[in-house]
């Protein structure tokens, strides 16, 4: 199938170790595909390499094998295709917020008239609540607003690929369910396709249609695809009501503490094949099916 | 009370007990004419005496000079004011041309670690050598005093301004690069846009450390080839044994340093950014 949104084929991350002899190699046979519009989160244990994926697929660094296509185009470099939100922010200190956004505005529609950008800069703060806040500099805003502000930033310049990196990472629980709520909104309004690493399991289950599952490092794997089968648009408080929200919670806690270093023993050991890896997964159907012994634990 | 006003109340008793202390320790020069022998009297000499002089005769000789401070009266005899004018405007001179040379170069060694290795040898040799050591050599080529004083104005500044501007490009945040990246900016684009404010807040740290040595130099530069500024003043008055005049230059000349200091943290200001 070659008309995938974005294609991930075989991709392989190493680096030469220190001594400079050997490689030591981050990750390696990543398989996966984003559709137009799909939301995907990444999981994994710290240090398994997410950024790293992240990072080739917005093209700041370069895979060391296999491929990266987006619309059957390989990932060779950064492209304002492809907008990035990073772990810390990386809003410019000497800038008002304002400017932020609007420097952003201006790199992408280099036609625009300075009136445009700064209307469109103003739509996509007010978007994210900033609208009192635009003549400030970045450091007298709270950790919370200045991620709002690349969130506005990100958005403003409509990439065609969101590529969020912890976003929230940083942040208290309160203003983390705040700016979740306010992302639901923007993406089920905007149909932006993301891929967002995380390390919450309930922000990932809100936000994505299908979540990858990273085994531990080093050369980890994307070792299974859980589908999140419940409709949207989601709500923080009603979607745990859903029938296959804890199902599907339960699944991802016992990935994180028991698989997820299981697999890579396992793959080192040379007992599991990593071919058929990601591996898709239904938490409610695997359950229903376990329960009604359609399938054998 | 406030901490301000504190410390301009503490600042002012102390600048009493200065004084006081001064007047205490010092002559007047006239006590000595009582042991000057006839010749000496006869000469006119005791007004001449020479003495480190009390706050008080220094002060007198502040309101005199200052008020005519642009005086010309040939070569030997220049105000206080003409004579700074003329050290400030050197200072200028070769700071400004150090400045075009120094920031686009330490640009280039702070972006290319190719030119960082390279050039390091040199700069590791070059910096350490007193400025005053190029002023023979200067002399020599240049064949003009002026000029030369101007450029070991220049050879001093320009090490401070280098090195600061290399080091605050070198250590632009990865993450302000990476947005520039993301945003498809040029080279040119990035360098003006990311790179240069985020490391304009160093390289001012080292324009501000460079107008501190080129004022300290210039006074010992203009000692050295003589002509005019406030060094060859002060080198003149103390062949003249007029101590009052050489306290007096070295108060001005103080002063005149805090001013260009105070004025270029002044400018920097409207660089600077919090993270
Ligand atoms: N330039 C590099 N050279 C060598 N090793 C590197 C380099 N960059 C990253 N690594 C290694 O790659 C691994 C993965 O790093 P990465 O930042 O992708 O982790 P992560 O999954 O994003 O972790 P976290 O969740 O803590 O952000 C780490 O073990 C790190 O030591
Ligand atoms: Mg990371």
């Amino acid at each position: 199938m070659t008309d995938n949104f974005l294609k991930v084929k075989n991709i392989s991350k190493s680096y030469p170790s220190k001594d400079g002899k050997s490689f030591v190699t981050i990750y390696e046979n990543v398989n996966f595909s984003i559709e137009k519009g799909e939301f995907i989160c990444l999981i994994g244990h710290s240090g398994c390499g997410k950024s790293t994926i992240l990072n080739n697929l917005a093209g700041l660094d370069l895979v060391s094998g296999g491929s990266i296509k987006m619309l059957n185009e390989e990932v060779k470099k950064t492209s304002l295709d492809r907008g990035v939100i990073f772990q810390n922010h990386s809003i410019l200190p000497w800038l008002t917020v304002l400017k932020n956004v609007t420097m952003a505005i201006a790199c992408r529609f280099k036609d625009m008239s300075k009136a445009d950008i700064e209307s469109r800069a103003i739509y996509f703060l007010k978007m994210v609540n900033l609208e009192d806040h635009i003549y400030k500099k970045p450091s007298e805003l709270s950790g919370g607003m200045k991620q709002r502000v690349g969130i506005a930033r990100a958005f403003a310049i409509e990439p065609s690929l969101l590529l969020m990196d912890e976003p929230f990472g940083a942040l208290d629980a309160l203003t983390r369910g705040k700016l979740q709520d306010k992302l639901v909104e923007i993406c089920d309004k905007t149909k932006q396709t993301t891929f967002m690493i995380t390390h919450d399991i309930d922000e990932a289950i809100l936000l994505s249609d299908k979540i990858l599952l990273m085994s531990d490092g080093p050369e980890a794997r994307v070792a299974e695809m859980v589908i999140v089968d419940i409709p949207k648009p989601r709500n923080r408080a009603e979607i745990v009501n859903h029938p296959a929200y804890y199902v599907v919670r339960n699944y991802l806690v016992d990935f994180l503490v028991n698989q997820s270093s299981k697999i890579s023993k396992k793959l080192k050991e040379g007992t599991l094949s990593d071919s058929d890896f990601p591996i898709e997964v239904d938490p409610l159907k695997l359950k229903y099916d376990l329960e009604n012994n359609i399938i054998n634990p | 009370m406030s901490e301000t006003k504190k410390s301009i109340l503490l600042s002012i008793g102390l600048l009493f007990v200065f004084i006081i202390i001064g007047e205490l320790i010092t002559g007047d020069g006239a006590r000595n004419k009582q042991n000057m022998t006839e010749y000496e009297k006869l000469m006119g000499m005791g007004e001449t005496q020479a003495h480190v002089p009390g706050p008080i005769e220094v002060f007198k000789l502040a309101v005199k000079e200052l008020s005519n401070p642009f005086y010309d009266n040939g070569p030997n005899d220049k105000g206080i004011g003409t004579q700074l004018f003329f050290s400030i405007l050197r200072v200028m001179a070769g700071y400004f041309l150090s400045v075009i040379i120094a920031i686009p170069i330490g640009f280039l060694i702070g972006m290319s670690p190719l030119f960082y290795k390279a050039l390091q040898p040199y700069i590791q040799i070059l910096k350490p050598i007193s400025p005053l050591a190029w002023m023979p050599l200067a002399l020599f080529v240049i064949k003009d005093s002026i000029m030369s004083s101007i450029f070991v104005i220049f050879i001093c500044s320009i090490w401070p301004m280098l090195i600061n501007t290399a080091f605050g490009v070198m250590s632009v945040k990865k993450d302000f690069l990476n947005v520039g990246k993301t945003l498809e900016m040029s080279n040119v684009k990035m360098a003006f846009t990311i790179i240069l404010p985020a490391a304009l807040p160093t390289i001012f740290t080292g324009l501000r450390i460079s107008m501190g040595i080129s004022w300290l130099v210039i006074v010992a530069a203009e000692m050295l080839v003589g002509g005019t500024g406030i060094g060859y003043y002060v080198w003149n008055e103390w062949n003249n044994l007029d101590l009052a005049s050489v306290v007096f230059s070295i108060l001005m000349i103080g002063i005149v340093g805090m001013f260009l200091d105070s004025m270029i943290s002044f400018i920097s200001k409207y660089f600077n950014y919090q993270e």
